[in-house]
């Protein structure tokens, strides 16, 4: 591979790290953890963690405390069941929520992997007059916040019949996001040309060079990219508000916000069936996140350093 | 940026050709002219139908009253005018999105850096460390609000907490003093993103640097202010950007915060920016106001981003300048 993907582990490593596997160089006082440092981490891991316990606890709870608020840090109760009443009990297609979000997710990542994938090549490998021009205009579109075009968006999408269908949010992807045409056009430009430089010699066409020997390249900065879209279009919350008004289509993330605002202002949400549906919400995340922890990481410094310089 | 445009198409070719002088292109250029444009097309149409084309319409639909039922009617910068001069509750949403922004950014950059510099050094256990750190970043944003919506019921777990060590806790979220106080603890729960990109960059710092510092005498507090603070500098300035953009667009967090689906929380002591334009937009049907204020609050992340640029000079340190 053309990119060295230091591992997380590696690069976020200890401070000191030249000093762990060299047993002649000493720590440096700069890099020594005094009791306090210990203090400090312990505090702030545990504050930290606090949020996630309360979801758990909340989420054992059994309906009699949900219903008088008399939660507790840690779990007192163990109501299993309510992670099966979560489908059933709260009279909303729950199920049905994960599934819209899962088809949502899945094919918007579809969509920005099969799209910057193409237009990051292009705008790495191929020449073209304007092409200067073009890619000042990616880089501008960044500065465009969403919501300058979030009405008109909303109209035209509104005119096309496309209010209460998943359309509005998965197609788009489609057509990319100067964000990942920058990250794809990074990543390309440092594989070596002589490979395409070769293929073409042999008769292979632009698209199959695309198709044979880039694309099969790409597979760690279009697994960050398809991460990041998942993650992304799980757990939007404003796109499925404005498009999304029946039941029935909803994600998860705005059928949870149902679930807490179908109850009326005297009545208290059903607060353990909530957090067992949030947790449905994070589980996948962190799971997708483990998975892919080094090409997000790799994400991360391409955007990161190439956003600063 | 150093990423140039011109680097980039050369690059992975040999020599460029004699014939990129020539006014004419090639038969061979030009095809592959065309397939440039042919793969960049998926871009190029997004761009056109849901970039440029809304952005006309946009600026065109600020200028007029409209509710998308009856035809629009043109205002000129009445919108704007009204916005700026008439009403009191966008500046309200203004004013609160700077306290929010002016906050929760720096404050979730000090904490980041903090906490970075101290799993920088040798601590035993600090992969756990990290992880517990970072992970309240993997949470979705909807199942971080619920969980705090919860946490800061009237009644709820914190007050509880509180009641404990006899402090009488404020009902957070029904009041219009603490609202926005809530709002920058569930934005600071989010600092372990800052963290693990600081850490990583606090990584890639040559160690002669601190052992030259070693031996001039500098105690470790001054050696991060004289080493590793101007090192991370741009890691910095890249999370202070980020920051402050997203900052500016607050609204899912308030939107499922703000009791009772009253979008502005209590006496809109929680509206921002993104909530009002909602509001307007989609359940007041103002389109043409709506508009006028997406504009405004453009004007208004491109001024503190350009400021931000601007000030970067002074302090964000590039080691390509030195050499």
């Amino acid at each position: 591979m053309a990119v060295a993907t230091p591992a997380p582990e590696q690069a976020a490593g200890p401070g000191g790290r030249r000093a762990e596997g060299d047993p002649g160089k000493r720590t440096l006082s700069v890099f020594k953890a005094s009791p306090a440092t210990y203090a400090v981490l312990l505090v702030v891991s545990a504050l930290f963690f606090v949020p996630f316990v309360l979801m758990i606890s909340i989420s054992l709870a059994s309906d009699q405390t949900s219903a008088q608020n008399a939660f507790t840090v840690l779990p007192t109760e163990f109501e299993w069941s309510n992670f099966t009443a979560v489908f059933t009990a709260t009279g909303l297609p729950v199920g049905r929520f994960v599934l819209n979000s899962v088809l949502i997710a899945t094919l918007s990542a579809v969509g920005q992997v099969l799209s910057s994938s193409l237009v990051g090549y292009a705008f790495a490998r191929l020449r073209a007059p304007g092409k200067g021009v073009m890619f000042i205009i990616v880089l501008a579109t960044m500065m465009i916040p969403a919501q300058i075009t979030m009405i008109p968006q909303f109209l035209l999408f509104k005119e096309l019949g496309w209010v209460n269908t998943y359309l509005p949010l998965i197609i788009p992807n489609f057509f990319t996001n100067a964000f990942n045409v920058f990250l794809v056009r990074q990543f390309v430009s440092r594989i070596s040309g002589e490979l395409d430089e070769a293929a073409q010699m042999d008769g292979l066409g632009y698209f199959g060079v695309y198709r044979r020997i880039i694309l099969p390249m790409m597979w760690p900065i279009l697994t960050a990219i398809a991460i990041f879209t998942l993650t992304f279009a799980w757990g939007d919350f404003m796109g499925p508000l404005i498009y999304l008004n029946s039941e029935e289509s909803m994600p998860l993330a705005l059928g949870l916000q149902y679930m807490t605002s179908t109850s009326n202002a005297m009545q208290l949400p059903p607060w353990n069936l909530v957090m067992v549906g949030s947790i449905i919400l994070t589980l996948p995340m962190i799971a997708i996140y483990y998975l892919g922890q080094k090409y997000l990481y790799e994400m991360n410094l391409q955007g990161g350093s190439a956003g600063v310089k | 940026m150093t990423t140039t445009v011109d680097e980039a198409p050369g690059a992975a070719r040999p020599a460029r050709r004699a014939g990129r002088r020539r006014t004419k292109m090639s038969p061979r250029r030009r095809k592959e002219a065309l397939y440039f444009w042919l793969f960049i097309s998926p871009w190029l149409i997004g761009f056109v139908g849901f970039l440029l084309g809304p952005m006309i319409a946009s600026v065109y639909i600020s200028l007029t009253e409209w509710d998308s039922f009856t035809p629009p009617e043109w205002v000129g910068l009445e919108n704007y005018a009204k916005a700026l001069t008439e009403d009191p509750v966008f500046w309200k949403a203004l004013w609160n999105t700077f306290y929010f922004a002016a906050i929760s950014v720096p404050l979730g950059l000090v904490i980041g850096v903090w906490l970075a510099n101290l799993l920088n050094k040798q601590v035993k256990g600090r992969k756990l460390f990290r992880t517990f750190i970072y992970l309240p970043t993997l949470v979705p944003l909807v199942a971080t609000a619920m969980v705090f919506k919860m946490v800061l019921a009237p009644s709820g777990p914190l007050n509880d907490l509180l009641g404990w060590v006899g402090i009488d806790g404020p009902e957070w979220l029904l009041s219009a003093t603490w609202i926005k106080p809530a709002l920058i603890i569930l934005s600071v729960w989010g600092a372990g993103g800052a963290t693990v990109l600081l850490l990583s960059a606090m990584n890639g710092i040559p160690r002669e640097l601190y052992e030259a510092a070693e031996i001039d005498g500098a105690s470790p507090w001054r050696q991060f202010w004289a080493v590793t603070f101007p090192q991370i500098t741009p890691v910095i300035f890249f999370n202070l950007i980020m920051g402050l953009i997203g900052a500016f667009q607050i609204f899912s967090q308030v939107y499922i915060l703000a009791p009772g689906g009253n979008v502005g929380g209590p006496d809109n002591a929680s509206q921002m920016m993104v909530t009002l334009l909602f509001q307007e937009a989609f359940s007041f049907y103002h389109f043409g106001y709506a508009s006028a204020v997406a504009w405004l609050l453009f004007i208004v992340i491109l001024v503190f981003t350009l400021i931000a640029f601007r000030t970067a000079r002074k302090w964000v340190f590039y080691e390509t300048e030195v050499r």
